[in-house]
């Protein structure tokens, strides 16, 4: 059985525990055009073997692939993945973000309903790098991510929101072809946290797996 | 106390026809069983990075240890980007839709009863593909993706992954466990950069299906994704 929780810590101290409920629509999309792959293709073969369209955060629809392969011609260094989470500090569009919206939960969200930006000044939030963790035996297993936020504007920030975002990216030496960060869940926190003025926040996302 | 919300769960539902096409057994079970492999695909996930500057060179640059299911381990790559001498690469982590006769990943079903734990890497006792004594003919997997369904609560996504088996020998054949083998390829004009398969899910059946001569199964796995 896989069950998930969200960990809000404020401080070092555990403000928030509880059952992560919101997978949305688009982790759906991707866990399909990911398992729909086949694998095992030609060593020449080319552009997308499976996909699916999801709605990036600003409502627009892209599509996605669970399976490619670079097409440009002398595609060096080419590559990519299906689905990064593991933003670096100070990169505020995908990983675990944060928000002051409220809005409840809906499965065809595709954004936080407001996004705390990443930043110094008021308002918004410094975003730090993630960390993963993980945990594995006979009858219960976790993996973990987890991201820290500082305040170190002057004024308190309040969230009352988590989202998970994905990064869908297929690149080579000298180009782009995919890039489609998109969101994959979303909480609203049932009391609105406060970081002062030099606090921290961290967010732990958790997928428990047990017999 | 509330039941607990499981934010990923499955059915499997089995079908086994006669010679003659018409259906002697079916059933629908829970399904509950996927493994370390698959919680390892997603933490190998949770640490790819999709941003790194162009002519980035990592073979790979995010990966699980799974174990194969020869019980050996390897590594399954969610992130990768190919040298600088060979084209057009790319991949697929985690892929199930296996063709025709192929028993190495997809549905595959075995005849063991071993119970289930977590660090289970193949089935117990697989049924091989083939028309010899004690083997099934695998079909091709088929994926289809049913969508949102709003019309329950909480609402869910489901995915389908459906393959027949036919029994091709004379006599019969039991299935008592299902499982699914996922399938990690990475390749460039090279060659395959890796190519391992794991297994991400297994279910002992609590009853035994059974599959007459000439008869066949077509077992169904549909995964429900629960939405807020």
């Amino acid at each position: 059985m896989i069950s998930a929780e969200v960990v809000v810590e404020l401080d070092g101290r555990e403000v928030y525990r509880g059952e992560s409920k919101s997978f949305v629509r688009n982790f759906g999309r991707i866990l399909y055009a990911i398992l729909n792959g086949t694998g095992g293709v030609a060593i020449r073969y080319t552009g997308s073997v499976s996909s699916a369209s999801v709605q990036k955060p600003d409502g627009y629809t892209a599509t996605v692939h669970g399976e490619y392969y670079v097409t440009a011609a002398y595609s060096r260094a080419s590559g990519g993945t299906a689905m990064g989470f593991k933003a670096g500090a100070g990169e505020d569009a995908w990983g675990i973000l944060v928000g002051s919206g409220s809005d409840p939960v809906s499965p065809t969200q595709y954004n936080l309903s407001t996004k705390i930006p990443h930043g110094t000044d008021p308002g918004k939030l410094y975003y730090d790098v993630h960390s993963v963790s993980s945990s594995y035996s006979d009858t219960s297993s976790y993996v973990e991510i987890a991201r820290s936020f500082i305040n170190r504007s002057s004024s308190p920030v309040t969230v009352r929101e988590v989202g998970l975002f994905a990064r869908n990216r297929y690149q080579y030496d000298a180009g782009i072809e995919v890039d489609v960060i998109f969101m994959v869940a979303r909480d609203v926190l049932p009391n609105p946290v406060t970081v002062n003025p030099l606090g921290s926040l961290l967010v732990r996302y958790r997928v428990v797996l047990t017999t | 106390m509330s039941q607990p919300l499981n934010p990923m769960r499955g059915f499997i539902e089995i079908e086994v026809r006669d010679r003659e096409g018409r259906v002697i057994q079916r059933g629908r079970h829970e399904m509950r069983s996927f493994t370390n492999n698959f919680l390892k695909i997603l933490e190998a996930f949770f640490n790819a990075y999709g941003n790194y500057s162009l002519g980035y060179i990592a073979t790979p640059a995010s990966k699980a240890t799974i174990t194969a299911p020869d019980g050996t381990s390897k590594d399954a790559w969610t992130e990768a980007y190919s040298d600088t001498t060979y084209y057009y690469g790319g991949g697929v982590a985690m892929a199930t839709r296996a063709g025709d006769n192929v028993d190495t990943y997809g549905i595959v079903v075995g005849s063991g009863t071993a119970p289930f734990n977590l660090n289970n890497f193949a089935l117990a006792t697989k049924i091989a593909h083939g028309t010899g004594a004690g083997q099934l003919d695998y079909d091709a997997m088929s994926l289809d993706d049913l969508g949102l369904d709003t019309s329950v609560s909480p609402p869910v996504y489901r995915i389908r992954l459906m393959r027949g088996f036919k029994n091709l020998t004379s006599s019969s054949i039991t299935i008592n466990e299902v499982g699914i083998i996922a399938r990690n390829y990475w390749k460039s004009e090279k060659g395959a950069l890796n190519d391992v398969t794991f297994l991400i899910a297994r279910d002992v059946l609590p009853t035994s299906y059974t599959v007459p001569a000439g008869g066949s199964a077509t077992v169904v796995v549909v995964i429900e994704v629960t939405m807020g």
